[in-house]
Order: C-alpha cells, then structure tokens, then sequence
C-alpha cells in the first residue's frame, strides 16, 4: 500500500513510518516546512516520500494525495492555547479530510484518544471500552481534549459523507524518552514527583506495540468503520510503573504522595468553591478540576479486546520488555533497505 | 427600568475567529444590545466552533453570504490588516457599521480611502483601540484631568513580548500574515502603542525612530522599535522590545508636579506627587502609598488571573458604549480623530524608519 502519513515527525509518528516500511508499505510522510528531515532514519529510504506541508493551510494537500490508497493522520497540537491547538488539530484535520474527497481518496485510519472518554460519569474499576461514554461537556477538560472531541466529530462526517474511516485511541503511550507518564502525577521540576494513587491501572501502549496496531489497521479491510482501543496487555498499577521508571533513573527524584481519595475531596471541594463563590470562573490547577482529575487517575479497568480481535494484532513487547528497550541502546527506528533497491 | 435594553438589538456578525474573537464573541455571547446573528470563517469547522460555543445563529463560510442572508447592523472584522479595507467596504456597502481589529489599515492612504468611503455609505467606521478603556489608563487619564500630575511634558509607552523565542509569530512553518506590513510584527502593536501616547500628548510636530531586526533571520522584518515623537516641548517615546523581560505594557506620564505609572499586564497604578505632608516628607509618603498600592495589586492580580480576567477587559467596555452610541444614534467612544491621528502617528513611524 502507498500511505501517507502525517505527523510523521512526531514520537508516534516516527515509529508508524518504521513500522510502515517494514511491513512493505511505500510511504508519503508529511513532515512541516522547517523540519530537518535528516534526523529520520528513514529519510532517504527508497520506499519514503517526504511531504512537506503545512496542514493548517490546505495548498498543495490535493496534489501530494495522488496515488495513495489510505491515510493515516497523526498529525495534532498538544501544547499551546485553545486557537495554537485548535488550528494545530482541528483546521489541519478538516484541511486533510477536505483534499482526501477532492483525491478521491476514502480510507483514514484517524488516531484519536483517550481524552475523548467521559470518565466523570463511569463509576471507579468499570472497564473501559469502546463503548464508554464521550465527554458531554468538552469545556471541563483541557484544550488538548476539546480539540481532539471536535476532531473525532469531523472524522464521523467524514465516515458519513461516504469515508472508509477507522479510528484508533490509543491509550498513553510511552517508549525511550517519553517515560514519564501524567498518570503518574506530576514532575515538580527536575528532582521531585507529586504522586497522586499508586493503585489506579495505567492504560499504557508501548510505542511499538501501538505503531503496529495502526499499521496493521490500515491494511485489515475489517478495521474500518470502527472504533479501536490500543493498549497493552497485563497494564501495571501506578506504583509499579513508577518503580520501573525509578529504576531507570541514576537519581531518585524525591517523592510526594497524595492519596487518590483525598486528592479527589479536595478537587470536589474546589469544583464546589468555585462554583458556589466564583460562578464557575476560576481557572483552577488542572488537578483542581475534578473532570480533569478523573481522565487522569481514576481507578478503571481497560479493555483491548476488540483491537485484537479485529487486528487480530498482539503486543509483541511486554512492560519489562518495553522498559529494556527504551534504557538499552539499540537503534529502535532501524528499517533496512529492500535488496531490490 | 432599564430603557436602554427597550431598544431593539442590533443584529451583529464576526468574520474571522482567530485568538480575539473570543473577546469579541464572549462580548456579543451575552450582551443585552446584540444578537449574534452569524459567524464567518474560512474554515468550515472553526465558524462551526464558534456558533456553537457563543450561541450564533449561523455558520458561514462566506461573508458575502452571511451580508446578504444574515443582513447584519454591525460587522466584527478580525481577519489580518491587509484584508480590512476590501471587507470593510463590502460590510459598509451592504449596510453594516464595521467594528474593525487594529491596525485599521496597514497605511494611512488606506485609511482615508476607507474612511471616506464609510461616510458615503453614512455608516460607521470603529477601530478597535480596547486598551484606551482599562481601568489603569483611565485612571491615568483622571490624574492628568484632575491636575495631579501638573501640566504634561513626557509620555513613555513601552512594550516588551517575548514574540522571538515561541508563539505563533516565531512559527517558521507558517509565518503570520502581519510579518508582511510594513512595520512587520511590531505594526500588530504599535496601533495600540500609538493611541495611549496620544492620549496624554494628542499632537505631534515630528518623530524619529529606530527600527532593528536584532535576531536577524528573514521571518522577523524588525523585533525592536525605539521612537522619539515630538510636540512642541512635549516629549514621547515608543518603545518596543522582543529581549527585555518580563513581558510588559507599561505607560509612564511625567507632569511638571509628578508622574505617574500603570502597567496593563499586570495592572498597577504608582504615583508619585506632592502629598499633604510637604516637600520634605512626601518622598517617604509616596513610598509609602505606593507599597500600600503594590500589595492591593498583588491580591487583585492573584484574583484576576484566578478568574481569568485577561487586559482585554477594555474591549468589553468599548464595544458595550459603542453599541450604547449605535443604539442610540449618539457619538461613539473612538471618534474619526481618534483613529485619523493614530493612523498618521503609525504612518509617520513607518516613514522615519531608521532615522534615529
């Protein structure tokens, strides 16, 4: 399959494209006008494309679709306010999905999120799946979830004006660099942890494991008009990624707990105050907020049983394994070069 | 009973929903003198946003559309500067008064151009010049009325942003239209700049400024602006810095008795005038009112941020008595002056690049 890829130069994205390669595929990735492309090891393999463009304007979007036979769209903002993220996810997915039906292009296997889940309203240790609820007030979240809400209803118009759409949430990723996870608590500068649970299980995706998920979706005909959940099996507790992650760390950061229950009184408390006293204005710390609280360490239960089944995918690294190979030194994002070219 | 809100409300529309349209949309969302009859993007999903978030009636993709289905009395124009002119005049054309982001136009011919064309279609042309109505330049304003300060020689309007090191006008990827003025990133400003010098000194006989690209590269045209503008024995300086930090929008105003300082990002308000106590120890007096105003700022700035109060709080106040004046066919707060002379200022700057 020819698959174009935006967001290709993203910590996911990176890991698509390898996996991409190695499965066989050709592969337009986008990357954005000023990214040094070099750094990528696939940047001048045979069966790679680079695209550069910016997806928040649409010219030259249309063109660069010809010839490819499915889409798989990364690319989002995580970081910057509401209009940064705003035109970062929503106008460069609109832009996409908008050359897509100019290309005659139907297949977008759309990466989505957990953060579209309403976890205010599921009770504590339910299972999570696909069938829970989605967040029914999006400005109680942050704008990271309020853009990604609206992106996924763009993706269903899309599926109802006639698209071959999949969409894929996976769960928290991690992989080398990207160890720290915000289910943890939070990083108070560079020495010290705020732990808030320790028994709450983590709905991680190792990198690789969710790269070949996606991969695999875009080439599994059954993949698309569903909805996927991407998350490992065996997922940890709380305390025992953290240990992990400690172990990976030549000094241990100090560490301040704060018990789950308490931690959710006093942002209820603070929900209330604000509302009561502050007719709902306040801007309060994200941990304040009990809706974004909740999405974060809530005590649930995960499911991946439909990506399997469907996929008919299996993680291939397990937690220890996932661990040894973001410490180790191995070069993870090595493609070797087809013996034809 | 109130008899303002008797008056039927003005149909008002938005083209453009970049970062200030929440002020404008927060505004319109609730006002008692507005219905907010479209919002106009070009993307689908942003003017989608939009209606839904602030409560309008209709999405539009084209303002010519939303012109002639919506048929709108005022039109909130927040697109770039080098579109204003040409979408202010089909707004006026169609019949609307134009509420218009800052600058106006990129130069002051444009300005006329459109001023005059406004006033042929007898209809109103605002600019918006929001900070003129936060709380610190109007109390400002009251110190040099009252006589406070003594009869006015300096004004110092000085803005620092960090623009070079992050944010949308560093993004090389897609670079902000307004790098493509002629006063490059800082022309996006120096509206604002211009009419609180204004102001406390309301004439000007020459200027003389110095425009740098400091961080060099070929985005940022000029990241610094240091301007001297002269009236008679009246001194003001702009200035503008991308390196000197924190972050500020300061307004300094020195009389022949005292000066007086507000900061508008962190709102304060220090002054410094003879007090009661005399000569000897009004020093010491000043100091002390001052300390006592510092810690009154620093619980109000703590609330402030709490409940997300923004320096946009003018803008509301602006567009509340400009729909008051639209409603009520009276002299709306940002006269042809106001605007004429702060788009001569800016032009004047321009034109004086580098001469410093």
């Amino acid at each position: 399959m020819k698959l174009f890829i935006t967001g290709a130069s993203g910590f996911l994205g990176q890991y698509i494209v390898t996996e991409a390669l190695r499965r066989g595929h050709q592969v337009k990735a986008v990357l954005r006008p000023q990214t040094d492309e070099t750094k990528f090891s696939w940047f001048n393999h045979p069966n790679v494309e680079i695209v550069r463009i910016d997806l928040r304007q649409s010219s030259g979007l249309v063109e660069s679709l010809q010839s490819v036979d499915a889409v798989i769209h990364l690319a989002a903002s995580k970081s910057g306010d509401f209009y940064t993220q705003f035109a970062g996810t929503v106008i460069s997915t609109e832009n996409v999905l908008i050359a897509m039906q100019k290309a005659g292009i139907s297949k977008l296997i759309a990466i989505s999120t957990f953060s579209v889940y309403d976890y205010v309203k599921m009770r504590s240790h339910q299972i999570l799946d696909e069938d829970s609820p989605i967040e029914a007030d999006p400005l109680n979240r942050d704008e990271y979830a309020q853009t990604k809400l609206i992106q996924e209803q763009l993706y269903r118009d899309f599926e109802r004006d006639g698209g071959q759409v999949a969409i894929i949430r996976p769960g928290m990723i991690y992989g080398r660099d990207y160890l720290w996870n915000a289910c943890l608590g939070a990083e108070i500068g560079d020495s010290a942890w705020l732990r808030i649970g320790g028994n709450a299980i983590m709905p991680l995706t190792y990198v690789e494991n969710c790269a070949e998920a996606i991969v695999i979706a875009a080439d599994k005909e059954a993949a698309f008009g569903q909805t996927l959940n991407i998350i490992d099996d065996n997922l940890p507790a709380q305390n025992v990624y953290a240990q992990k992650l400690i172990e990976t760390m030549d000094k241990v950061p100090k560490i301040y707990f704060i018990n789950w229950f308490f931690m959710g009184l006093i942002a209820n408390m603070a929900w209330l105050f604000n509302r009561v006293f502050l007719e709902g204005k306040a801007r309060l710390p994200g941990i304040l907020v009990p809706a974004k609280l909740q999405a974060r360490f809530k005590p649930l239960r995960y499911s991946n049983q439909k990506a399997k089944k469907i996929l008919n995918w299996q993680p291939t690294y397990s937690l220890d394994q996932a661990f040894e190979r973001s410490s180790s030194t191995e070069y993870l994002l090595a493609v070797s070069v087809p013996k034809s070219s | 009973m109130d008899t303002d809100t008797q008056k039927p409300k003005l149909k008002a529309a938005v083209i453009g929903t970049g970062l200030i349209s929440k002020e404008h949309l927060s505004f319109l969302s609730t006002s008692e003198r507005a219905d907010l009859v479209g919002v106009c993007d070009i993307s689908q999903a942003a003017a989608n946003y939009a209606v839904k978030r602030f409560g309008a009636e209709t999405a539009y993709t084209d303002y010519h559309q939303m012109l002639e289905q919506a048929q709108p009395d005022v039109v909130h124009i927040l697109t770039p500067p080098q579109i204003h002119k040409k979408m202010s005049m089909d707004c006026l054309s169609a019949g609307a008064h134009v509420i218009c982001e800052k600058p106006i136009t990129p130069t002051y011919d444009e300005f006329k151009e459109l001023w005059d064309f406004a006033k042929k279609c007898d209809r109103h042309l605002i600019e918006n010049q929001n900070y003129r109505f936060n709380q610190p330049i109007l109390a400002l304003q009251k110190l040099v009325e009252d006589g406070t300060l003594g009869t006015i020689g300096e004004v110092e309007v000085r803005m620092a942003l960090d623009i070079r090191s992050g944010g949308r006008y560093a993004d090389q990827n897609l670079p902000s239209p307004v790098h493509k003025l002629p006063g490059g990133v800082i022309h996006d400003f120096i509206t604002h700049l211009c009419y609180l010098a204004l102001l406390f000194i309301p004439t000007f006989d020459y200027v003389k400024a110095g425009w740098n690209n400091h961080g060099g590269g070929n985005l940022f045209k000029y990241d610094d602006l240091d301007a001297l503008i002269f009236s008679g024995h009246q001194h003001t300086r702009i200035r503008f810095s991308a390196y000197t930090q924190p972050d500020c929008f300061s307004v300094t105003v020195r009389g022949s008795l005292g000066y007086a300082e507000v900061d508008l990002f962190q709102p304060y308000i220090r002054c410094v005038v003879p007090r009661a106590v005399g000569k000897q120890l009004s020093p010491l007096a000043n100091q002390f009112a001052n300390g006592w105003t510092f810690m009154n700022a620093s619980f109000t700035n703590f609330r402030r941020k709490l409940l997300q109060k923004t320096p946009y709080e003018g803008l509301h106040s602006l567009l509340e008595q400009t729909y008051q004046a639209l409603q009520e066919d009276k002299p709306l707060p940002i006269s042809f002056e106001d605007m004429d002379k702060t788009s001569r200022l800016v032009n004047a700057l321009i034109a004086e690049e580098n001469h410093l």
